[in-house]
């Protein structure tokens, strides 16, 4: 059990990476994806984690995550056509090294915020740092509307890693009023892309820049 | 009325209900009709409770679940204010929108809906004692109102959704790992579904983690206060309430922001309370406020959109409640009637805007001019809520300033004053320059008049009323209502 926190928390760490550096908008897709599944099997391999409540609340996730929300996002840039991420305002061999720097600031971070008793709860806490950090980082340096909201998606589960890190047990009916947000949010945003792209002919954030002052 | 105490998550629920009724209704017109009437059903529920509360204290239900105690009494009363009178006001202004902007049926029905959705989200907001429901509801409100800015779709309003959405998206989450953090900071003091319960965290403050309770503060202020439009976070509060619809930034500016400040308000006492944070939480507010007056004050010199404007006085005010949170005592007590005064005025200056920006045909400062000739009703409320905005005395606001410098001087806080007065008086003269203009100057060629109805005539008339009242006379129930709301944000327990 020990050990497959560990190998969860590192497909979370690839898959953070491989976002600074992928440029194709399905594939960035497919790795949140892959990301938020491996998020919502990870409270089941906390101690005690296994029970029925868990497992469905883990097969809850993984579907909403892993199916639900790229559908919802393919879907959006359908009309769009609009494949790739055209010159980030970061490129992405930098962006790569950023992420080994937040990565390494994370666990730095993590490890000092909890004390060394807690030797699975800090790996997993650092590694929801870095996860929350590349999200930031990807809402701030791509262009496409579209990897805003991946990056969204990527903070998201960063932010259920770390509250899986420092609280014990999070009463059920939260957990699922916390799902069903991000499940509005993420379908509120398609929508709105969609509209952009309709109105626009494009859905570069960037050039949202219309009202000043 | 007992049955209130047992069920209060029907305040929540009953403002839903009423919005799916109004969805089967066949003409916009009635939909919108029926939209106020069930935003009115649910104010009368509301008040209901309201009175309870000041009656007879906090009440709690459903396992404690839920709870309204004075605090949360006095916003669910700001609250209705705003929503009841928006609502009233949206009939007559979606009715007088030009040709090509007329509701559709099924723009109607997406306003009605989302209209009760956000009340009924700012509801549980208000009403949950338990903080990660309370950041559930306010994460909701982002979600259900972003579509109301976009309203009437075009390139504009679509980017001052986007921008809405991701900035407070992004704030809002930051706020829900300063929840996460709060309830770690319990440690082993709290057990199972009680760990994220309000009134069990204020019980046991002083145990806290006071580390984990600072940072949890800082993640709580940076999220909430994007909401809020605390400055440097506010960047994406003058776009979305200039290019949404005037009864849509009323509420916006009239309560969501407050609702936002509610929330800083629940968290602050409990952060005050552990070991060594007591001056901690409060200055860092000072600061949130100081900040929010500045940077407002040099916006507000510069504008010449009328609602950008109104915005940015939402951040100086939103400041101004913020400083007399952080001030502490008599400032909060300050901070909360200064947060009647303002929803009352700004409610009432973005109704005038809409509706002579409407006559104008634009919202830039520099068309509308003669505001007065074109409808002395709407050009009054546009004057009036504009000067009760700077704080002329005798208007209310004014009173609640005042009450705050106050504080501040009992402190010897006087960087504070200076820093404060320095603001306040960049915004008189910025404002009160484009006022007079707006007010008295040459009326422009192609406005037309204005067809207000009664229920509009008495909304102007009353809210000028009420603010001059409110400037000039504290009846006592509000004064003991107002002092029971600020004793529960100083950390009280009532």
């Amino acid at each position: 059990m020990h050990g497959m926190t560990e190998n969860i928390m590192a497909v979370l760490l690839v898959v953070n990476l491989a976002l600074m550096a992928s440029s194709r908008l399905a594939g960035c897709i497919g790795l949140v994806a892959l990301q938020g599944i491996a998020i919502g099997l990870l409270p089941l391999f906390a101690p005690g984690g296994f029970s029925a409540r868990g497992f469905l609340l883990a097969a809850f996730v993984a579907v909403l995550k892993g199916i639900v929300f790229p559908r919802l996002l393919h879907n959006a840039i359908r009309g769009a056509s609009v494949r790739r991420e055209v010159e980030p305002f970061v490129g992405y061999g930098f962006s790569l090294i950023i992420g080994v720097a937040l990565t390494i600031l994370s666990f730095w971070l993590g490890t000092g915020l909890l004390p060394s008793s807690h030797g699975n709860e800090r790996i997993v806490l650092a590694g929801a740092i870095a996860t929350v950090f590349t999200g930031l980082f990807l809402i701030v340096s791509r262009r496409k509307a579209l990897t805003q909201v991946l990056g969204y998606l990527v903070m998201e589960n960063g932010i259920a890693a770390f509250g899986l890190a420092v609280v014990s047990e999070i009463p059920l009916l939260i957990e699922l009023g916390i799902l069903l947000d991000a499940f509005v949010a993420i379908f509120v945003m398609a929508i709105i892309i969609y509209h952009i792209s309709r109105e626009f002919d494009h859905i570069d954030a960037d050039q949202l820049s219309t009202l000043k002052g | 009325m007992q049955f209130i105490d047992n069920a209060i998550w029907l305040l929540a629920a009953f403002p839903l209900l009423c919005g799916m009724v109004s969805l089967l209704l066949p003409s916009p017109r009635l939909v919108l009709s029926a939209a106020a009437a069930g935003v009115l059903a649910s104010a009368a529920l509301d008040t209901l409770a309201v009175a309870r509360v000041f009656a007879r204290g906090a009440m709690a239900s459903n396992g404690d679940w839920f709870r309204v105690d004075a605090l949360s009494a006095f916003h669910l009363a700001v609250m209705i204010i705003v929503f009841a009178m928006s609502s009233i006001y949206a009939v007559s202004y979606f009715r007088n929108e030009p040709e090509d902007m007329q509701l559709n049926l099924a723009s109607a029905r997406r306003f009605s809906a989302l209209w009760h959705g956000a009340l009924a989200a700012m509801t549980l907001v208000l009403i949950s004692n338990n903080i990660a429901i309370m950041w559930v509801g306010v994460e909701a409100t982002t979600l259900l109102t972003a579509f109301l800015i976009c309203l009437h779709i075009s390139t504009v309003s679509l980017e001052a959704t986007w921008k809405y959405l991701i900035v407070c998206s992004v704030g809002v989450a930051f706020a829900f790992m300063g929840v996460l953090l709060l309830a770690a900071s319990a440690g082993a003091n709290a057990a199972g579904a009680s760990v994220m319960q309000w009134t069990h965290l204020q019980g046991i403050a002083s145990g806290l983690d006071p580390r984990l309770a600072r940072l949890s503060f800082i993640f709580l202020l940076v999220g909430y206060g994007t909401k809020a439009g605390l400055a440097p976070m506010h960047s994406w509060l003058p776009d979305a309430h200039s290019q949404a619809p005037a009864p849509v930034s009323a509420v916006f500016s009239g309560f969501m922001l407050n609702m936002a400040l509610y929330c800083i308000m629940r968290h602050m006492p409990i952060v005050a309370q552990t070991a060594g944070n007591q001056h901690w939480a409060g200055n860092l507010l000072i600061f949130f406020g100081l900040a929010s007056i500045l940077i407002a004050a040099v916006f507000i010199i510069s504008q010449h959109d009328l609602k950008r404007l109104l915005a940015y006085c939402s951040v100086e005010h939103i400041g101004i409640i913020a400083l007399g949170l952080g001030l502490g005592g008599a400032g909060i007590f300050a901070a909360l009637f200064h947060t009647l005064n303002h929803s009352l005025c700004k409610t009432l200056g973005f109704f005038s805007a809409g509706r002579i920006g409407q006559a104008c045909h634009s919202h830039d400062m520099r068309q509308i001019r003669g505001a007065m000739r074109i409808d002395p009703l709407w050009g009054g409320g546009l004057f009036g809520s504009l000067l009760a905005l700077i704080g002329v005395a005798p208007f209310a606001i004014f009173m609640s300033e005042f009450m705050l410098l106050k504080a501040a001087a009992d402190s010897h806080r006087y960087i504070v004053i200076v820093v404060f007065l320095l603001g306040a008086g960049i915004v008189f003269v910025g404002v009160l320059r484009q006022a007079i203009e707006m007010a008295w100057g040459e009326k422009p060629q192609g406005a037309h008049g204005i067809k207000s109805s009664l229920a509009e005539r008495i909304i102007v008339l009353a809210t000028l009323a009420l603010l001059i009242l409110a400037g000039i006379w504290m009846p006592d129930f509000f004064r003991n209502a107002l002092k029971a709301a600020a004793a529960v944000a100083g950390g009280g327990m009532p």
